[in-house]
């Protein structure tokens, strides 16, 4: 590996000088994806167009910090003429019409889709397991799940191929993968990243976030994808800031909080440690780190479940077989085209929660459960409110465990919630949260810390997390040949 | 039959004269090419969201104000879910929880009476796509797919056909005065649905209803209702059973056509749409909305017969809206309004009809237009004059005095000149004096001919015949 | 609590999602679905929470979009995806009900 292990600053001094050319961070990231090709980070792979267009950015001018580096794209972010499968069945042969937002965006800037990654079908799960095309392997332990669902993202970005991965988080799915990967993953606040043009699951928790291998460069990438757009009625008008802007000032007087549930019996003994030890090191530095109660936290999960699968029922009903994606061969009747369409196209975890979503929403229900939930949402956000009155920001761990077996089972529906227990209180108060990985388990398991800012305080998050990185000085390249 | 007292409600749906759909901005078109007036929002394509168009909401506070409906000051949409190949998403995005007006009515009269007809409530919703059926399969339009409607639903406060046909053009001539809709049923941009039951006193709870659906005429509605109030009468006399059913009326067969019997309700799963945040009115923006709607045609029906225009002629005009605007034009000035509306109806609406013009496609300013009433009035123009100088009054831009003058039909208004000519003509036609004194009507005939041809037809004939007659008896 | 639902209430669910189950699939959405709602259950449990009900964007209003109309598709880009098509229209089998 010559370049891509490299810091973003370093490369693009190089590039600037004519040192190397884009072509050559293309080259090798492609041979690093095909050494790599057992982590089955990747559904599609552009490679034919990240080399037309590394050759045509020889002749322009390197205008901004971005220009020219490979990133990949997870495959629920619509790219036109590229296909995106959201990893589903439905979508194997879909090529989209139209550039997300966000696509528009990593163009403008002059970064190279190096492809698209591997993910849960319709970013439904937490280990990736859900795929339809096979579960990608972290690589760290290829005998161990990636975590999910942007778990491909997370997956190339820690195996150094590309410098930057674009994922999505609904309850989760960029801060656990990245977690159990060992990178850096942020999931911005809801409203700050454009959502048009990333393939619906739960609208009002959905929100596509940068993952990276450190603190610095997620923040160039969060610079580059934020911004209001007038195509998506629930972005938000922030005025544009750079959010390296707080990184390497130091944390001394800041008050964090650490919810006592975080570190309750549901985290493992290990984790907790880390966690315990990490918390001692800002005090000496001069933080302030309170354990605290927080309301509601333990009902997330299931409010969660109830918002998400009610809303996805309705996102997924596009899927019919009649306008794009697969679609049953000479159906009998309208009713055999939605019936066997559906049953083919989807996995079995989205049509389990995309059942129970029906019924969550059908004759009466929804009065039970959706509009409750979205009542005691509101609530638990009023008590996030609160406790950043007093706090600049919340800290715990990521993830209860470390990354676990591929072969662990599948057939509990309710794991793939249970995994995401920690991060999922965020996307139900539309904060930001974000991973950095904070040391490893005694199998060498990458162990992460969760950041919890307030809405719109992405810098301030970035500020500890750098803080973090420069105390640990972690080696966060997974050793050795990652070959099978 | 009076026995029974029908109930109905109608729910009506008005597609909104927008330049773009509700939640795209592709155009909102109606008669081209099959699938060219779509984008990837309209056809719900994964990753798409929706936007909102500003005028829906404009159109639909107008609605609600000339509806007498409150206005909802904040509200959001919501999604309601059913699978069906004409709704792109299989949701269609609509207003169930927090309709934009509530609480509204209509006045129609019937009998001679007035009659509030109640609204319910009326929502913003998106138009589903076009399906045309073949032998064996369905085949899928998407340009309408997205288009704004709204939906004005009633309480089941209408008791016959005849109401409910009253309602509609009530409703239609509102929603197309106020540049709301085109609403036209046959491109349907219209489109109502009667739900109609009956029961024995006003205590009773409601009978079982039947939908009629999509009905293609205002005046098949009254005769669909009427149909089915009757079957229902028949159904009870005999001692049988009102199912819940959906029906169509089949102009071609005169009747009302099974469509389904329902047999439980629908499940439409309605949550409140995530995609699109709180819509906020203030004041501001009602205000300036409401400033734009034009006189309504009960307000102008009103002022018409205030001014001296018949009852008739009042209705005629309403039923024109583009002469009605021009008579509007007209309101402050002190013509005859009477003599005007006659003209603005009778020869000017037929020229405008064989020539399949506007009034605003003529040269008739509406100071040249004064100018010719007062001439009418005046008795400088007769009918027949008038007649004669139309083309050119309408196709050139000289004042009315000058085309007068050109075509020299300059009546004779003049008392003494008139009155000169007259006794010339008695004095030498004695024997016809002598036979109008012996009750022979026929010489005053033959005196006006006389007159006419002296004057070359230039003499006012009401003028000539009072002068004739006065002469004649001294 | 029950530890499975009925076929008919997974066969009822299946029908709102357009969703064909196998006879052999049904004893495992049975038990697997039920797993789930119980799990959602939970919310019935939850008390003390203010009865105001916020939809996706909080604090966000919409902002409304002018009247101006912008790019469309081409009719062979919307047919080019579409699985059955005859000329410019999409198709499906037929579809007896209503007519709209």
């Amino acid at each position: 590996m010559k370049y891509l292990n490299k810091p973003i600053l370093e490369i693009n001094k190089l590039l600037k000088e004519k040192v190397i050319k884009p072509l050559d961070l293309v080259e090798e990231a492609f041979a690093n994806i095909e050494k790599n090709k057992a982590l089955n980070a990747y559904i599609t792979l552009n490679k034919e167009e990240a080399i037309k267009t590394a050759k045509e950015l020889e002749n322009k001018e390197v205008d901004n910090i971005l220009f020219g580096l490979p990133i990949a794209i997870k495959d629920n972010i619509i790219t036109k003429d590229l296909r995106t499968t959201c990893a589903s069945h439905m979508l194997e042969n879909f090529l989209p019409i139209y550039d997300a937002t966000v696509v528009k965006k990593i163009k403008a800037k002059n970064m190279i889709i190096i492809g698209k990654t591997n993910m849960d079908e319709f970013a439904m799960g937490s280990s990736s397991r859900t795929s339809y095309f096979g579960a990608p392997k972290n690589p760290w332990n290829t005998n161990k799940i990636s975590g999910g669902s942007s778990g491909g993202s997370a997956v190339t970005v820690a195996a150094r191929d590309v410098f930057l991965a674009l994922g999505s988080d609904t309850g989760g799915s960029i801060r656990q993968p990245a977690s159990y990967c060992g990178i850096v993953g942020m999931k911005p606040t809801y409203g700050r990243v454009s959502r048009y043009g990333l393939v619906a699951f739960a609208s009002s928790f959905d929100q596509i976030g940068p993952l990276t291998k450190n603190v610095y460069e997620n923040a160039l990438l969060l610079n580059a994808i934020v911004g209001k757009d007038d195509n998506d009625l629930t972005s938000a008008d922030k005025e544009s800031e750079d959010f390296t802007r707080l990184i390497g000032k130091d944390i001394k007087g800041m008050k964090f909080a650490l919810p006592n549930y975080f570190m309750s019996d549901i985290v493992s003994q290990e984790i907790k440690e880390k966690i315990i030890s990490v918390s001692k090191i800002l005090e000496k530095l001069g933080a302030k780190v309170d354990y605290v109660d927080v309301k509601y936290l333990e009902n997330a999960v299931t409010l969660y479940q109830i918002i998400a699968m009610g809303e996805a029922s309705s996102n997924l009903a596009r899927y019919d077989g009649i306008r794009f994606g697969y679609s049953l061969p000479n159906p009998t009747s309208i009713d055999n085209l939605y019936y066997e369409t559906r049953k083919t196209g989807f996995g079995k975890e989205v049509k389990r929660r995309i059942m129970v979503g029906s019924y969550l929403l059908s004759g009466e229900n929804a009065k039970i459960y959706y509009n409750k939930a979205l009542s005691i949402r509101d609530d638990m956000q009023k008590e996030f409110t609160n406790l950043f009155q007093k706090y600049d920001l919340v800290i715990g761990p990521t993830t209860t465990t470390t990354a676990y077996d591929l072969t662990d089972p599948m057939d509990d529906p309710l794991k793939s919630f249970l995994d995401d227990v920690l991060v999922i209180p965020v996307n139900m108060a539309g904060l930001p949260g974000m991973n950095v990985p904070i040391g490893f388990s005694k199998d060498n398991m990458p162990i992460g810390m969760h950041i919890i800012g307030n809405k719109f305080e992405e810098a301030k998050m970035y500020q500890l997390a750098s803080c973090i990185e420069k105390e640990l000085n972690l080696a966060l390249t997974p050793g050795g040949e990652i070959n099978e | 039959m009076n026995k029974y007292i029908p109930t109905i409600g109608i729910e009506v749906h008005v597609e909104l004269k927008t330049a773009t759909k509700i939640f795209s901005n592709s155009i909102n078109g109606y008669g081209q090419m099959a699938n060219s007036l779509t984008n990837v929002v309209d056809l719900g394509y994964p990753g798409t969201l929706p936007t909102l168009n500003k005028e829906v909401i404009n159109l639909a506070i107008k609605a609600a104000t000339v509806l007498n409906c409150k206005i909802r000051k904040e509200m959001h949409f919501d999604r309601k879910n059913y699978f069906y190949p004409d709704i792109p998403k299989n949701y269609q995005i609509t207003q169930n929880e927090t309709p934009i007006g509530y609480d509204g009515y209509v006045e129609i009269t019937i009998n001679g009476e007035k009659k509030k007809i109640e609204i319910e409530e009326m929502h913003i919703e998106e138009d589903t796509c076009k399906s045309t059926h073949r032998s064996s399969k369905t085949l899928l339009d998407f340009n309408r797919a997205g288009v704004p409607l709204i939906e004005i639903v009633t309480k089941p406060c209408i008791s016959s056909g005849e109401e409910a046909k009253l309602y509609l053009e009530k409703l239609r001539e509102l929603l197309y005065y106020c540049d709301i809709s085109d609403c036209k049923i046959e491109e349907g941009s219209m489109r109502a649905d009667a739900n109609v039951s009956i029961r024995k006193n006003e205590q009773d709870p409601l009978g079982t209803k039947c939908e009629i659906k999509n009905i293609g005429s205002i005046s098949n509605v009254a005769i669909s209702i009427d149909k089915e109030i009757k079957n229902q009468i028949e159904l009870i006399e005999n001692n049988k059973q009102i199912k819940q059913q959906t029906k169509r009326y089949d102009d071609k067969l005169g009747k009302n056509i099974l469509m389904r019997t329902k047999e439980t309700g629908n499940d439409y799963r309605y949550f409140p749409e995530p995609d699109i945040p709180y819509v906020i009115l203030t004041e501001d923006m009602i205000a300036s909305v409401v400033k734009t709607i034009p006189m309504l045609p009960d307000e102008r029906r009103k002022v018409y017969q205030a001014k001296g225009v018949s009852e008739l002629n009042a209705n005629k005009l309403v039923q024109n809206r583009s002469l009605s605007d021009y008579f509007n034009k007209l309101l402050d000035t002190n013509i005859n309004f009477k003599i005007a509306s006659n003209i603005l109806l009778g020869d000017i609406q037929a020229y405008l009809n064989k020539n399949e013009k506007q009034i605003s496609d003529t040269t008739l300013t509406v100071t040249r237009f004064e100018e010719l009433v007062k001439n009418v009035e005046d008795k400088t123009l007769t009918s027949k004059n008038l007649k004669d100088i139309l083309v050119t009054v309408l196709e050139e831009e000289s004042s009315i005095s000058t085309i007068i003058k050109k075509s020299g039909i300059e009546n004779i208004q003049d008392d003494q000149a008139l009155r000169t000519i007259i006794n010339s003509i008695i004095s030498s036609n004695q024997e016809t004096v002598n036979d109008y004194k012996n009750g022979h009507d026929r010489a005053i005939k033959f005196f006006m001919g006389q007159i006419m041809k002296e004057t070359k037809g230039s003499a006012n004939p009401k003028l000539a015949m009072d002068i004739l007659l006065e002469e004649l008896k001294k | 609590m029950e530890d499975k639902l009925t076929k008919e209430e997974v066969l009822h669910v299946a029908q709102l999602a357009r969703i064909n189950i196998d006879e052999d699939e049904l004893e495992t959405y049975q038990i697997e679905l039920k797993k789930l709602l119980n799990e959602v259950e939970k919310i019935s449990a939850v008390k003390g929470y203010d009865d105001e009900k916020l939809i996706a964007s909080w604090d966000r209003k919409t902002e409304l979009r002018e009247d101006i109309a912008g790019e469309m598709l081409d009719p062979k880009e919307v047919i080019n995806n579409a699985p059955r098509h005859s000329g410019n229209y999409i198709e499906v089998p037929v579809v007896i009900g209503d007519e709209s």
